[in-house]
């Protein structure tokens, strides 16, 4: 209730509009059919049985609404519904709640999602990366290519990567081609496509 | 009233006793002690038959009537017994004429008893008012003809013609005598004889139940009389007489009808009469048997030494006391093998169990059937009191909440004054007291192991159930604790800090310089988020939200080791999941901290019911639960669940963690 008050100012500080604010997965469902809203932000526990109502919902949002973009707020790491959900598609984005603390990191995280991008946690990516196996091909990066590769799975652009690491774009589309002929994966430049690519990739290697 | 009781007693006792003086009277005139007028006395061969036929009546008169004092068969056989034998005395009370006078008139008395049996057998109750007139007439009937006959002037047939009636020509008698005064009632006499038959069969066609038993008890042995007549008649016609034998079957006939009417109506309290005659038999075989072995050792020795030694008396004496205990056993189980059929089986029965138990071939607990078989009652079901439940549990340990109440006799079994057991069983065998008694007093102590052993796994399960309720509420409690330390206190710290970062985006030019301290502020937030979020992990761990299968892999990426994960177990219920992850991640731990182990493989699969664990490593092995230490603590929350912990562990070979739970479906 009251994070859900801050949240708004602080999205309406930023310039964006809220058009509505409401406390279950019923009611949810109600007023993104009736605004069609860019964006639905959802945590994952909501009333009655406060387990993985907002999981469903967003889930359901997505099927019905392709135009609303969903980001998931969890209280703690589920790495598999994270993997899961930001692995099927665009539009999806999974954050621990504290996340919201980096406000600026937060609104990026945000548009990107809006942008039919990806927003995987952090700690979700640092789960999907430990440990390094022995037979796995992850093992054949370097510990700044596996750097860029936690960055790509957060879903951040290249762009992004370049600024968070203090390198060029430039150092960092050497960084990704490496990765992405280690990890034997083939794709074109898009953002997008490449977060999928990357999160299935580690979600099915978490998953043998 | 007890008081009154003890004196019918007494004065029954008294009848049968004068019955018997009457007896021995009549056999010091047959012995010719005491001199007779009278000729054709009763010859010496028939006297004991004609004993017998006077004793019967009293002898079983006077057991019921010991027992049933106020029951009026007893004392219609007492006064069926005793008033014929008067005759016996009668020469020496009033002379020979009084004598054969009186035996002449009171032939009609001797049918006197069984027509009085008749009519009131077997409750001593007339059939119903009417019959109230019927017996009236009788007694009338029986009164005066006796009352008549006694002043019959005829003179006294041959061979006694020498002596002189003493009412000899008497007016009253001529007079009754040339009127046929009589003749009425003597047809009343008749009469009776046949409405005791019609009593007897009308009585018989209305009964049921124990009555039924009660009459046909009589009408079998009242039909042995017309046998014996009829034989009697049989014999007159083809051989001129049936002389002593007819004498002997009608005596026999007689005996039996007594002993019929006996049976039926202490029939009972059988066991009291039933275990006198097992009593008397037992002992006087035993007395004999060692007067016997005493006189044949006396005998013996009296050849080798001297007799009359005290040598020879005391050695006699000591066979005799080291004889008693084995042959009195011995004598009791012949008796009661031709006697007491059932019962003998009956305890035979429990003791071959009790040996089957004892060589561990048959489990306590089968005494149940075992009971049923030996009281030939197959529905017979023991309940076991648990004295701590203060309730009835059946040998299965299955709790009984009433006892059944289908009309089915309950018998209260205990053991030195404490209840043990309830036998349920047939109400007809409350007439067989003595098998039951006898059959529970041989099975007690089998009752009591089945009964202990059957409190022992009644406790064990609650036991079990309660410690598996309290593990389960643990984990109910750590997963309310976990949820209110995500959804309250975290949510509060990051609405807080939402609220810091809004503050700090509308601060005005001026106070710019706070927000460094701010960005601090709100950095102290997110620590305190995360710290916040560990000890939640620690409390439950949310991976198990997913089942134990993805926990298990992210325990498994999260260890330093390789580890090698097999996880199909599907999902079981939260709290034995939980167990299982806690000793995967104890098993793990141990690998890293004290095997020295390189790799480590984990296995989830369920089969037959049960989630079986496996952890095994590579280490140096060598692992014991030892109590207080991590593995023991394993073992307890695993066997908290009803499962089983084992540890494989040789010195040098890796480490081997073995874990079944039982999970139902």
């Amino acid at each position: 209730m009251l994070l859900r008050e801050g949240l708004a100012g602080l999205l309406e500080d930023a310039g964006h509009t809220v058009v509505a604010r409401v406390g279950d997965a019923e009611s949810l469902l109600a007023v993104v059919s009736e605004h069609e809203p860019d964006l639905a932000i959802v945590d994952v526990r909501m009333p009655p049985t406060y387990e993985d109502e907002g999981m469903r919902a967003a889930v359901e949002i997505r099927r019905l609404h392709p135009a609303t973009a969903v980001l998931v707020l969890s209280q703690h790491v589920e790495s598999r519904n994270a993997v899961a959900l930001v692995g099927s598609g665009g539009g999806f984005g999974y954050l621990l709640k504290d996340r919201v603390l980096d406000v600026d990191d937060f609104l990026d995280a945000a548009e990107r999602v809006c942008n039919g991008g990806s927003a995987l946690d952090p700690e979700v990516v640092k789960q999907l990366l430990l440990p390094p196996q022995e037979d796995d091909a992850l093992a054949e990066l370097t510990p700044r290519e596996r750097e860029v590769l936690g960055l790509m799975a957060e879903g951040k652009t290249n762009a992004g990567i370049a600024r968070q690491l203090w390198v060029t774009e430039k150092t960092v589309e050497t960084h990704v081609s490496s990765i992405l002929a280690k990890l034997g994966l083939l794709l074109d430049g898009d953002t997008h496509r490449r977060v999928f690519a990357v999160v299935t990739y580690l979600g099915g290697s978490a998953r043998p | 009233m007890i008081g009154a009781m003890r004196g019918l007693r007494i004065v029954a006792c008294g009848i049968a006793l004068a019955t018997t003086a009457e007896l021995t009277v009549g056999l010091l005139h047959v012995l010719e002690v005491i001199p007779s007028r009278e000729r054709d006395w009763i010859p010496l061969a028939i006297y004991p038959f004609l004993a017998l036929a006077l004793l019967a009546p009293a002898v079983i008169g006077l057991l019921i009537a010991l027992q049933l004092p106020c029951n009026r068969i007893a004392w219609i056989l007492l006064l069926g017994s005793f008033v014929p034998s008067v005759q016996l005395s009668a020469e020496q009370l009033f002379g020979a004429g009084w004598s054969l006078q009186s035996e002449r008139a009171t032939i009609p008395l001797l049918f006197a008893w069984p027509v009085a049996v008749a009519f009131v057998f077997p409750n001593g109750r007339l059939l119903s008012r009417r019959w109230r007139w019927v017996a009236g007439a009788a007694v009338v009937s029986f009164g005066l003809t006796v009352a008549m006959k006694i002043f019959d002037p005829v003179a006294i047939e041959p061979p006694n013609q020498g002596i002189r009636n003493p009412v000899l020509g008497n007016h009253l008698g001529e007079v009754i005598e040339n009127n046929g005064l009589w003749i009425p009632f003597a047809i009343g006499v008749l009469a009776s004889l046949l409405a005791g038959v019609l009593a007897v069969a009308l009585r018989f066609r209305r009964s049921a139940g124990i009555e039924r038993l009660q009459m046909l008890w009589l009408v079998w042995a009242a039909m042995l009389t017309p046998l014996a007549i009829g034989y009697d008649v049989l014999a007159g016609f083809l051989l001129g007489g049936g002389g002593a034998i007819s004498f002997m079957l009608l005596v026999a006939a007689e005996v039996a009808l007594v002993a019929a009417i006996g049976i039926a109506v202490v029939r009972y309290r059988l066991y009291a009469i039933d275990r006198l005659v097992n009593r008397t038999l037992v002992y006087v075989t035993l007395s004999l048997l060692l007067v016997g072995a005493y006189a044949a050792v006396t005998l013996a020795l009296g050849v080798v030494v001297a007799s009359g030694s005290d040598w020879v008396v005391a050695l006699a004496t000591l066979v005799v006391a080291v004889a008693f205990r084995p042959l009195r056993s011995r004598v009791q189980d012949l008796v009661d093998r031709r006697f007491s059929r059932a019962r003998y089986e009956g305890v035979r029965r429990v003791r071959d169990f009790e040996e089957e138990v004892r060589e561990g071939r048959r489990e306590p607990e089968a005494i149940v059937p075992v009971l049923a078989e030996a009281l030939r009652d197959p529905l017979a079901t023991l309940l076991f009191w648990l004295p701590a439940s203060a309730t009835y549990a059946d040998e299965s340990g299955a709790l009984v909440a009433a006892l059944p109440n289908d009309g089915r006799a309950q018998f209260e079994i205990e053991r030195e004054g404490a209840r043990t057991a309830v036998l349920v069983h047939d109400a007809g065998l409350l007439e067989k007291p003595d098998l039951l008694r006898n059959v529970l007093t041989a099975a007690g102590l089998s009752i009591e192991i089945a009964r202990l052993r059957v409190e022992v796994r009644f406790q064990l399960a609650e036991v079990e159930a309660s410690r598996a309720r309290i593990v389960e509420a643990g984990y109910e409690e750590r997963r309310r604790l976990e949820r209110d330390l995500h959804d309250g206190a975290q949510q509060r710290l990051v609405s807080l800090g939402v609220q810091i970062r809004r503050l700090q985006r509308t601060l005005a030019d001026e106070a710019r310089i706070l927000s460094p301290a701010l960005d601090q502020i709100v950095g102290e937030v997110g620590a305190a988020i995360g710290d916040l979020r560990q000890i939640a992990a620690g409390v439950r761990p949310s991976r198990l939200d997913d089942g134990l299968a993805a926990a298990l892999r992210d325990l498994a990426n999260s260890s330093p080791l390789p580890v090698d994960v097999d996880a199909r177990s599907g999902r079981v219920a939260a709290s034995i999941e939980a167990a299982a992850y806690y000793v995967v991640c104890e098993a793990l731990t141990n690998a890293v901290k004290h095997a020295s182990a390189s790799k480590a493989a984990v296995s989830a699969v369920r089969e037959n019911g049960a989630l079986l664990l496996t952890v095994s490593d590579d280490g140096i092995g060598g692992a014991v639960a030892r109590r207080g230490a991590g593995l023991a603590g394993l073992k307890d929350r695993v066997a908290a669940h009803g499962g089983t912990l084992e540890i494989v562990s040789p010195s040098g070979e890796g480490t081997r963690i073995n874990v079944a739970i039982p999970c139902d479906s």
